[in-house]
């Protein structure tokens, strides 16, 4: 759908540098990175906003590296939704019409089905200065999609929402992108929105692509170190192998992985939810230690637990419930573990 | 609105005798003149044909530098130029300027020794004591008022917006057209009103392009020079007064127009 090959976008300050995506139809595909990686102008550049310097880039197989904005058949909706603040709701939704040949007719009915679905009845005569952050977003969404664009590109939709917005405004992306079948992109720095959106995606750094693919694939089976630390994944430690099993570097500790590592491994990591707390003499998996509880932090409904067993720490997720019923707390022991499956080389 | 507290009033203080210094000699102005004598200089011809010809070529100038400083002021903030901030400097400068040298200087580059005094003069357009002179004169001084008014106008409008507009079909111009120029174009009102003033008040240029046909503020120096402060009061008053309301129309016309800026 939109393949992106060998490109490079050099600015005097940054550059994204030989860049390869596949986006495929129907996908859901997030670019991820932390800020200052390059992903908004990425994102730009498949717009037509920041030309590419070199590369290609195909929309269905036709290069349209080097057309203008305006040709492309792509629609983005900004961050901040950029309305436009003269028009009202009505006329920024049409505002698109007049440039992609739709007849009146045709726009009126896109028009009148965006609104009932979208939720926009009771404000297409009001202007910008006067919706909220969700009536904005909802409004900026109609504006590209009555264009029926070949691909929709959001970059970071979420981000300037109040969070009492936020969930709404996460389950109209996914109505949106379910009912019309559409081709999204979206650009984002939360993995918990992305985990929820999208399917497919890649994980940006420094204007290069680190990793792309599946979703739960980059979220479980992180690549490399930066992608592990990016997604959440904790319990990250250098091994070597010792038989079947993973023994981590400076210490007698070993760990028995789901299956024989790949030999250029280095590092493993367990996600810290993993962890699972264990009723002492009663383990469940098979990796199964006691250590003893070196801090407990809040993070939520949840509590970050840090164990020590045999000289390593691990980090723990466990319910505030467990912490209560168990009567855990700072400097006594635990017994705890982590299924093989849940343990990750790379 | 913060309440007025100790350091506010001793700042009011410091600052009083700079809006006396304003004021005052406006007031006395305005007021010394008998209504008698006002009526009387209003039915002077020759003095209603001054404040009209002042006030008529300061819009003509003010209109020239919407049609041509309204793209450089759109380049100016929007692109980077080779030598972009010589070109600032540039219109900058009548602002620095002493006037008369501003009249000097283009009777210079007027005149008939100089090729384009001369190719002017071949295609029939005489700059010397003629209100197209005046015309070049009051935009001289008057386009940096214009262009900085308007450039900050365009500085304001988030680029995003633009952007936005490509995004969804609009070509570069329809841009402008339909995004850009609506959301600047108070500035551009109020950059009209800047030069205006600035073109209406214009004395020393003009004086030295064209004495005739005379503008207001060349007769005021006249009647000040032949008869004394008496005779040219009145005319001053006039202009002020046409003048300010001339402004005040013009300010409500741009705070009319923008529902979202209600």
């Amino acid at each position: 759908m939109i393949s992106l090959h060998h490109i490079n976008l050099h600015l005097p300050d940054f550059s994204l540098t030989d860049i390869h995506l596949q986006v495929h139809r129907h996908d859901f595909f997030a670019l991820i990175g932390p800020t200052g990686s390059g992903k908004s102008l990425l994102l730009e550049g498949i717009m037509g906003i920041m030309p590419f310097t070199s590369g290609i880039l195909l929309s269905d197989g036709r290069d349209i590296t080097r057309f203008p904005v305006e040709k492309r058949n792509l629609a983005l909706v900004y961050q901040d939704f950029a309305l436009f603040p003269h028009l009202n709701v009505f006329k920024n939704t049409l505002y698109g019409t007049t440039f992609h040949n739709i007849s009146k007719k045709e726009a009126g009915q896109r028009f009148t089905y965006l609104v009932s679905a979208l939720g926009l009845e009771k404000i297409v005569h009001r202007y910008p200065h006067n919706l909220s952050g969700g009536e904005k977003q909802r409004v900026a969404l109609a504006r590209s999609l009555i264009l029926n664009p070949q691909v929709l590109l959001l970059d970071e939709p979420l981000s300037a929402l109040d969070p009492v917005f936020h969930d709404e405004a996460r389950q109209l992306l996914k109505k949106v992108h379910k009912e019309l079948r559409m081709t999204i992109i979206m650009v984002s720095h939360n993995f918990d929105e992305v985990l929820y959106l999208a399917n497919r995606g890649a994980i940006i750094k420094g204007g290069r692509i680190m990793h792309q693919g599946d979703i739960l694939s980059i979220f479980e089976k992180p690549d490399s170190r930066f992608t592990a630390n990016f997604v959440g994944m904790k319990n990250i430690m250098p091994y070597h192998l010792n038989g079947s099993s993973l023994q981590i570097t400076g210490t007698r500790l070993e760990i028995i992985p789901h299956c024989p590592p790949d030999p250029a491994h280095q590092y493993m990591g367990i996600r810290p939810e993993n962890i699972l707390f264990h009723i002492p003499g009663n383990p469940v998996c098979k990796n199964h230690f006691t250590g003893k509880i070196k801090d407990i932090a809040s993070c939520g409904v949840f509590l970050r637990v840090q164990l020590e067993t045999q000289g390593v720490m691990f980090e723990a997720v466990w319910p505030a419930a467990h912490i209560k019923q168990f009567r855990l707390e700072t400097g006594k022991t635990a017994a705890f573990g982590f299924p093989s499956v849940a343990v990750h080389t790379f | 609105m913060k309440q007025m507290d100790l350091m506010g009033w001793l700042f009011l203080f410091l600052g009083l005798p700079l809006i006396l210094l304003l004021t005052l000699p406006l007031i006395s102005m305005t007021t010394e003149p008998s209504a008698a004598m006002l009526k009387e200089t209003i039915a002077d011809k020759d003095v209603v044909a001054a404040i009209a010809r002042s006030i008529s070529l300061s819009l003509c100038a003010a209109g020239l530098a919407f049609i041509m400083g309204t793209p450089l002021a759109y380049l100016l903030a929007r692109k980077e130029l080779p030598g972009k901030r010589l070109l600032e400097g540039i219109i900058d400068l009548p602002i620095m300027i002493p006037h008369p040298v501003v009249g000097i200087a283009i009777l210079s580059l007027a005149g008939r020794n100089h090729p384009i005094g001369h190719f002017l003069s071949d295609v029939g357009i005489q700059i010397m004591g003629t209100k197209t002179g005046i015309i070049c004169v009051l935009l001289f001084v008057g386009l940096p008022f214009y262009i900085n008014t308007v450039k900050s106008g365009f500085d304001s409008v988030p680029v995003r917006l633009e952007n936005a507009s490509r995004t969804l079909g609009a070509g570069a111009l329809t841009t402008f057209i339909r995004i850009t120029f609506p959301l600047t174009w108070r500035h551009m009102i109020l950059g009209i009103i800047m030069c205006t003033a600035r073109a209406i008040s214009e004395f020393g240029a003009v004086v030295i392009v064209a004495y005739h046909p005379m503008t207001a503020p060349v007769m005021i120096y006249e009647r000040f020079t032949a008869f004394g402060l008496k005779y040219s009061q009145p005319i001053a008053v006039w202009l002020i007064f046409i003048s300010f309301v001339l402004f005040v129309m013009l300010r409500m016309l741009s705070k009319s127009i923008h529902p979202y800026n209600r």
